[in-house]
């Protein structure tokens, strides 16, 4: 028993709904009491859904529990009548899993045909949001792939991008780009957006890639040894490992190319790469060597996160913007070893093993870094420390699904990091400039907004407190004290608008000054 | 207790419904009680509901927290909290700590009761507060919460007549009721809940209870019980029209007849625009929040069409008046979301209020939405909320004029590649 306040992972059910939510002709039933399926919430506020996410609840009530009824038999057939779908995946939540049904057989009492419903029924005490999702996606990868010829032009799959993966979209656009560079076709991505019928044409590809460490590598594991496919592994996170990455899809492919008797596909030249087909493919390694950049190479870093964020950003930033590592961590405990085995000879110290956030603030407070990258989490406690911080991994959240391509993987993907480094860290004369104008630029802040010191909009919450703190004294009228009370509890945001209608509100009437009375006055007047 | 009339039929359904649980609650009470601690006995799937679906992630030192049920504990007769009473004793001065249950220690059988009992001390009472999904939802722990304060309630003596408003509303919201009352000659004894726990209100057998909160039926009808009080049966406070019941029923129980007709007209004459665009628009509300009722009631007397109201509760005594209200409305309780779905599709209603986990589907599927939360966070209560009620539903339709042509099969695509 502890206590807990946050959690870096989901539940085991949030990782099945992560995978059949992008999946077409998929429908997951929850066995679960009412409100187990908030995450629907998390795909239609965080992904926008145009449509309805294919989940539903066959909601337990203690009453049903009494009477020992249950709702799941009607609930399949409802999701058979009304959606249709290929497969129904039917799994249990944490309290239902106590109850030790047999989810399978009250399933088939719906009527729906046995092939069509897969009970999946992990532990979710012993089973979180990736392992979860990395099982069931390698079940229904075992499920419904089958031997298929090879396409006649090289492909690949693309496997492992889910629904609310960190970054998903532009990720898969920027390998997208690369391969399509290359001349090589895009098979199947999956789960992100295949059906039944696409996971069974899976073997006609010639090459996985599978570049997530969470989700997709078991189901490229499992096609190599059930149809001999290679795979490639690595994420391309930075300028470098995209480089070997290319090299290395090329070389699996010239393999096959061979046995096909197909033409061997050479590396383009480096500017193919780029957004205009003319330039560099990635501004950094110029960057890295300016002389601006000096500054940086004893910046201090501690770099957080899932596994596969946490290895690529550790060795972009030392590898490619030479920084310093001073320590770097992951919250998942099953991916510890590998991450160890990664990021040898890069950290001082120990890989911090955790998922109490409490852990990595207090380490961050301790050390002080000159740059954080994070989740979220550690975003808000580098907030109250002021320390640099940048998000490269999730948890998701809002701000992972901006509209724009921000990318971190293959060189678009390492311009984007750089970027945020850039603008997250205080860098060199600019720093110099606000330590020693320290309390000019305050005023600054506080007047005309809050630029940063590198210029990007940073309105927080206490900024604005302050900002309205500032100026709410030294209005033309006078206010009772019970009348400022009661302004008070206005929320800080519209507290200045509300003082200065207020006070129109009291002239128009012909009052001197604002007592309680004219304030309640006012406020029926225009409307709270 | 006035009778249903005979022509509001309220339809059961099977519930198969998307909502939040009873927890949801703690994301307004401990901003509310501000001497109070949350304390969720529960699993990860709790902890990850609070900080995804109420996005409460961003606290540094949150007033709620979960002891989390690992699989060790499961096997364990009753959990162990001493230490993590002492965390919170330690790290947060509470004045008071709610105890609230969840599924899995439901499923446990795990005896709460004694639980809070053997944790209370009497500087920090621990109060057992039910609120797991497999009985709650969404705001009706609130209900569960004010109940586990009533032991808390002073009695207040036979001859002492107030009222007490009971519902949780921001302390300006609470600052307007008061000062109403007190002008209608209405003497006030306080709030359940207030804003702090050692400033609960007494109530006793002259008490008036006025709920302001349409899902708190079972802790009105418990203090009408054990201490003997009346409870106002009215419509709630929403709107000129209900705002005007509200008050004069309130004044009557104190043997005042007032006349609040000029005030109701002045009311709607004020959001004449709104109830402009309101009139004979088709609105649809999905079970959420529990507010239903009372804002269908709303809609209704604003000339708009409600094609239904649903909810995912009724209580057909302390609901009456509203259910009265609302005759010739379809009402429906425990509603099946995916009937639901066919007769939207089928009666094309200008206007869905709903979840937030079925706005934006609703929106791709060419609906003007309205989220059904925001009415639980919103200041609408009585005459100074008249207008924030109005703007709420007329906003949408207002933003859907001003916004281009949408070629949907051009603007979503790729949106979200799982759809057929």
């Amino acid at each position: 028993m502890r206590l807990a306040f946050w959690l870096y992972e989901g539940t085991a059910l949030h990782g099945i709904s992560r995978v059949t939510n992008s999946m077409k002709g998929v429908h997951t039933v929850y066995h679960a009491p009412q409100g187990d399926d908030y995450i629907t919430a998390t795909y239609t506020m965080l992904e926008r859904t145009p449509e309805f996410p294919r989940l539903s609840i066959s909601v337990v009530r203690g009453q049903d529990l009494a009477r020992g009824v249950s709702r799941l038999p009607s609930t399949v057939e409802q999701v058979e009548e009304h959606y249709g779908p290929e497969l129904i995946v039917v799994a249990p939540s944490c309290s239902t899993a106590l109850l030790q049904e047999d989810l399978g057989q009250m399933a088939r009492q719906s009527g729906v045909s046995p092939d069509k419903i897969m009970v999946y029924a992990v532990n979710p005490f012993r089973v979180s949001e990736n392992e979860a999702a990395e099982g069931l996606f390698t079940e229904l990868v075992k499920r419904f792939a089958k031997e298929c010829p090879k396409t006649d032009l090289p492909s690949v799959n693309i496997l492992g991008f889910t629904s609310l993966g960190f970054h998903l979209r532009a990720n898969l656009t920027s390998m997208r780009r690369m391969l399509q560079t290359l001349g090589i076709r895009v098979n199947v991505v999956a789960p992100w957006g295949a059906g039944t019928a696409d996971l069974a044409t899976l073997p006609s590809a010639w090459l996985n890639i599978a570049p997530y460490r969470e989700i997709g590598r078991q189901a490229a594991d499992y096609l190599e040894s059930a149809f001999g496919m290679p795979s490639v592994t690595e994420a391309p996170i930075g300028v470098g490992t995209t480089m070997r990455w290319l090299e290395s899809v090329i070389e699996k492919i010239n393999l096959i190319a061979a046995e096909l008797g197909s033409a061997q596909i050479v590396m383009p030249d480096p500017r193919a790469f780029s957004l205009d087909g003319l330039s560099a493919p990635s501004g950094v390694p110029w960057f890295a060597r300016t002389a601006d950049m000096e500054s940086f190479s004893n910046k201090r870093a501690f770099v957080f996160g899932d596994a596969t964020h946490t290895v690529g950003v550790v060795k972009f930033l030392r590898d490619e913007l030479g920084m310093q590592i001073i320590g770097a961590g992951t919250y998942l405990a099953r991916q510890a070893d590998w991450v160890r085995s990664q990021l040898e000879g890069y950290l001082p110290g120990e890989l911090m093993v955790t998922d109490r956030f409490q852990d990595v603030s207090k380490f961050i407070e301790e050390e002080m870094p000159e740059l954080v990258c994070g989740t979220q989490m550690e975003r808000h406690s580098c907030r109250k420390l002021d320390v640099p911080c940048m998000v490269i991994s999730p948890p998701t959240h809002i701000e992972n699904h901006l509209l724009g391509y921000y990318p971190f993987f293959g060189f678009d993907g390492a311009d984007v990091i750089a970027d945020r480094v850039y603008t997250s860290a205080k860098l060199g004369l600019e720093k110099h400039l606000i330590d020693f104008f320290g309390d000019a630029g305050l005023e600054y802040e506080e007047k005309a907004g809050a630029p940063s010191s590198n210029g990007t909009a940073t309105a927080s919450p206490e900024t604005e407190a302050s900002r309205d703190e500032g100026s709410e004294s030294g209005g033309e009228m006078s206010w009772s004290d019970e009348a400022e009370a009661m302004l008070r509890k206005v929320p800080f945001f519209v507290r200045k608008k509300v003082r200065k209608n207020t006070e129109n509100f009291a002239r128009q009437n012909g009052a001197a000054s604002v007592t309680a009375d004219v304030f309640r006055k006012a406020k029926e007047h225009l409307g709270g | 207790m006035m009778p249903v009339s005979s022509d509001c039929q309220i339809l059961k359904e099977d519930n198969v419904t998307h909502s939040f649980c009873g927890l949801a609650c703690v994301g307004w009470l401990y901003q509310k009680i501000k001497d109070s601690f949350f304390l969720i006995l529960g699993t990860h799937t709790c902890a990850h509901f609070l900080q995804n679906a109420l996005g409460m992630m961003i606290f540094a030192k949150p007033r709620f927290g979960i002891a989390l049920l690992e699989e060790s504990d499961l096997s364990k007769h009753e959990p162990r909290l001493d230490e993590v009473i002492s965390e919170i004793k330690r790290d947060h001065h509470p004045s008071v700590i709610f105890l609230l249950s969840s599924c899995t220690p439901e499923v446990m059988k795990v005896d709460f009761k004694g639980l809070a009992h053997t944790l209370s001390t009497p500087e920090v009472p621990v109060l057992f507060v039910p609120a797991s999904g497999l009985v709650f939802n969404f705001t009706q722990a609130e209900d569960s919460v004010l109940q586990a304060l009533v032991h808390h309630c002073p009695e207040a003596p036979a001859g002492r007549k107030n009222v007490v408003f009971v519902g949780s509303v921001n302390d300006s919201t609470a600052d307007d009721l008061r000062a109403e009352a007190e002008e209608l000659g209405i003497p006030v004894g306080g709030f359940l809940p207030e804003s702090r726990f050692d400033r609960l209100p007494a109530i006793g057998p002259d008490t008036v209870l006025a709920p302001i909160q349409p899902y708190l039926s079972r802790v009105c009808s418990r203090l009408s019980r054990e201490r003997g009080s009346r409870v106002l049966n009215s419509l709630f406070p929403f709107g000129p029209d209900g705002t005007r019941a509200f008050w004069e029923d309130l004044a009557a129980e104190f043997g005042m007849k007032v006349d609040l007709r000029d005030r109701e007209e002045a009311a709607w004459k004020k959001i004449e625009k709104q109830t402009g665009l309101l009139r004979n628009k088709k609105i649809f509300l999905t079970a959420d929040t529990m507010m239903e009722l009372p804002l269908a009631r709303f809609l209704k007397h604003a000339g708009a069409d409600v094609v239904e109201c649903s909810s995912a509760y009724i209580n057909k005594k302390f609901h009456a008046r509203e259910l009265e209200a609302l005759s010739g409305v379809r009402v429906v309780e425990q509603p099946n979301f995916h009937r639901q779905l066919e007769e939207i599709r089928r009666t094309r209603p200008d206007m869905i209020v709903t979840s937030l986990m079925t706005a934006n589907p609703f929106v791709g599927n060419g609906f003007v939405v309205k989220w059904s939360m925001e009415f639980t966070l919103m200041s609408i209560h009585s005459w100074s909320g008249v207008f924030t009620l109005a703007n709420l539903f007329v906003s949408p339709l207002l933003r859907r004029q001003k916004l281009p042509a949408f070629d949907e099969s051009v603007w979503l695509e790729g949106v979200m590649p799982s759809a057929l």
